[in-house]
């Protein structure tokens, strides 16, 4: 198997340790932009919505001094996908589409309203990988587990299990190495005892069949791992009497001024084009 | 070890690590002929699902979403991967796949075990198909005709092809892998579950 080698150093996201003002922001905060920046991004079919929300993820980036190469690495391998679409947009025209041409060569011709379709596309996915690479840049993985917690803190008023949710998060963010080890000795053992995975293998049931000796193992060492985290926690009487926590985030005004302009400009994005009668 | 909240955060978390470290590495994928690959990530939630309930099916779905969602904005290497990077497609869709093998698996409960887990395992993977490829279709129509070259009218013909050729093997998949992880389990359950005294007493003659 390709690459066994790198399986122990999986990690999701990449913190970048430095200070600046948006680091400081309290996990909440940076939950919450988060959110007014992907849900514009993904919902509104606004373009003016997608550009502010880019202009909002470039500005957290310069302030949280992370350089924007870093981010927009993953870009340049999916630049021919937008190429690509540009060149089938370029060979069929949309009905009804009475924009100017911008390009034409022969039967080909790219209107206004195609490119600004593609750029749109291009844009939605930036504003993506700038927010969500940022938030992994700004944020710890505690910091990502106790997020969670206070921000569905509110709900556990009305019996949404918020504490349960976050400490799922919690044990995951824990459990991913540990898998991801357990995965590469798996495979390293039974390429040790000459196990080949699949190739040569016919039909759908018997090429599953082949991965069974790897994923059975790993999917029932991480179960009972579980299950002796469950004895564990209950051990030390997890669920009985009031729920402490060690680590508290305490914010501060423009903490909360952080917070309430994320939601105020969630709201902006969504309802604004809709209002103003923007494209 | 009886069915207790505990239990439900722990095998919750345990599972969506297992669907997050598929998702981040190649081990996700299996190698399909025609340069297409088969995706195993969605069993560790139907796995919950039929563990735990439909509520740990729903985190697992939601662990697993996020986890593509995020690799697909940060890392992405296929020509799919920006219209995955919109939690519509990604997480949306995978809440759902917990539910339905839960819900499949309760109604053959009765039946044998391994042929249970697998239906429940091949529902799983068809919702999952389905799902996806419709929110794929809703939301991205037009960036999908430009990837595939064809006109929009014709890309729901083109998504059902895809659905049945692709979603048909990957349910196939999945209810093997089911089946044989839940017989596993419930094997080394019961193992464990009896007392070493128990075992002395049958041992005396």
């Amino acid at each position: 198997m390709k690459g066994i080698e790198f399986f122990r150093n999986v990690s999701i996201g990449r913190y970048v340790d430095v200070d600046s003002p948006v680091h400081r922001l309290t996990p909440v905060a940076k939950y919450l932009w988060l959110m007014a920046i992907i849900i514009p991004v993904s919902v509104s079919s606004s373009t003016a919505a997608v550009l502010a929300c880019s202009i909002i993820a470039l500005a957290c980036t310069v302030l949280a001094h992370v350089r924007l190469g870093f981010l927009l690495r993953g870009f340049v391998p999916v630049l021919p996908l937008f190429g690509i679409a540009a060149v089938f947009q370029a060979l069929l025209s949309w009905p009804g589409d009475a924009s100017p041409i911008l390009v034409a060569i022969g039967p080909a011709s790219l209107s206004m309203r195609e490119m600004m379709a593609i750029a749109s596309m291009a844009l939605r996915f930036v504003a993506m990988m700038l927010a969500i690479g940022l938030f992994t840049s700004v944020t710890t993985e505690g910091d990502t587990a106790r997020g969670v917690e206070d921000l569905f803190a509110p709900l556990s008023l009305l019996g949404f299990p918020a504490r349960g949710f976050a400490l799922t998060i919690a044990v995951a963010f824990r459990f991913i190495p540990i898998v991801a080890g357990e995965f590469e000795s798996v495979v390293k053992a039974q390429a040790a005892r000459g196990a080949d995975f699949g190739s040569g293998a016919r039909g759908p049931i018997r090429k599953a069949r082949a991965y069974l000796p790897l994923i059975v193992p790993v999917t029932i060492r991480a179960l009972e791992r579980a299950e002796a985290l469950g004895e564990a926690m209950e051990a030390r009487c997890y669920g009985v009497g009031p729920a402490t926590r060690y680590v508290r985030s305490v914010g501060s005004t423009a903490d909360t001024m952080a917070r309430i302009g994320a939601v105020m400009f969630a709201v902006a994005a969504l309802a604004g084009p809709l209002i103003l009668g923007l494209h | 070890m009886e069915r207790t909240n505990i239990r439900r955060i722990v095998v919750s978390g345990a599972l969506g690590a297992v669907s997050a470290v598929m998702a981040v590495t190649p081990l996700g994928y299996l190698p399909w002929f025609g340069g297409a690959s088969l995706t195993i990530m969605h069993i560790p939630v139907i796995i919950a699902a039929i563990l735990e309930g439909p509520v740990a099916g729903a985190i697992v779905g939601l662990v697993f979403g996020v986890t593509s969602m995020v690799k697909a904005a940060t890392a992405p290497i296929g020509p799919l991967d920006p219209l995955f990077a919109n939690p519509l497609v990604s997480v949306l869709p995978r809440l759902f796949i917990g539910v339905v093998a839960w819900g499949v698996y309760r109604l053959f409960r009765g039946k044998l075990t391994p042929l249970a887990a697998g239906l429940a395992g091949a529902a799983g993977g068809i919702t999952n198909t389905v799902l996806v490829l419709g929110a794929l279709g809703l939301t991205a129509a037009a960036q999908l005709s430009g990837t595939f070259g064809v006109a929009t009218s014709a890309l729901p013909a083109v998504l059902a092809t895809i659905a049945l050729t692709n979603g048909l093997i990957e349910a196939a998949a999945a209810a093997v892998f089911t089946s044989a992880i839940i017989t596993a389990w419930k094997g080394v359950e019961g193992a464990r579950g009896a007392s070493r005294l128990s075992d002395e007493e049958r041992r005396q003659p």
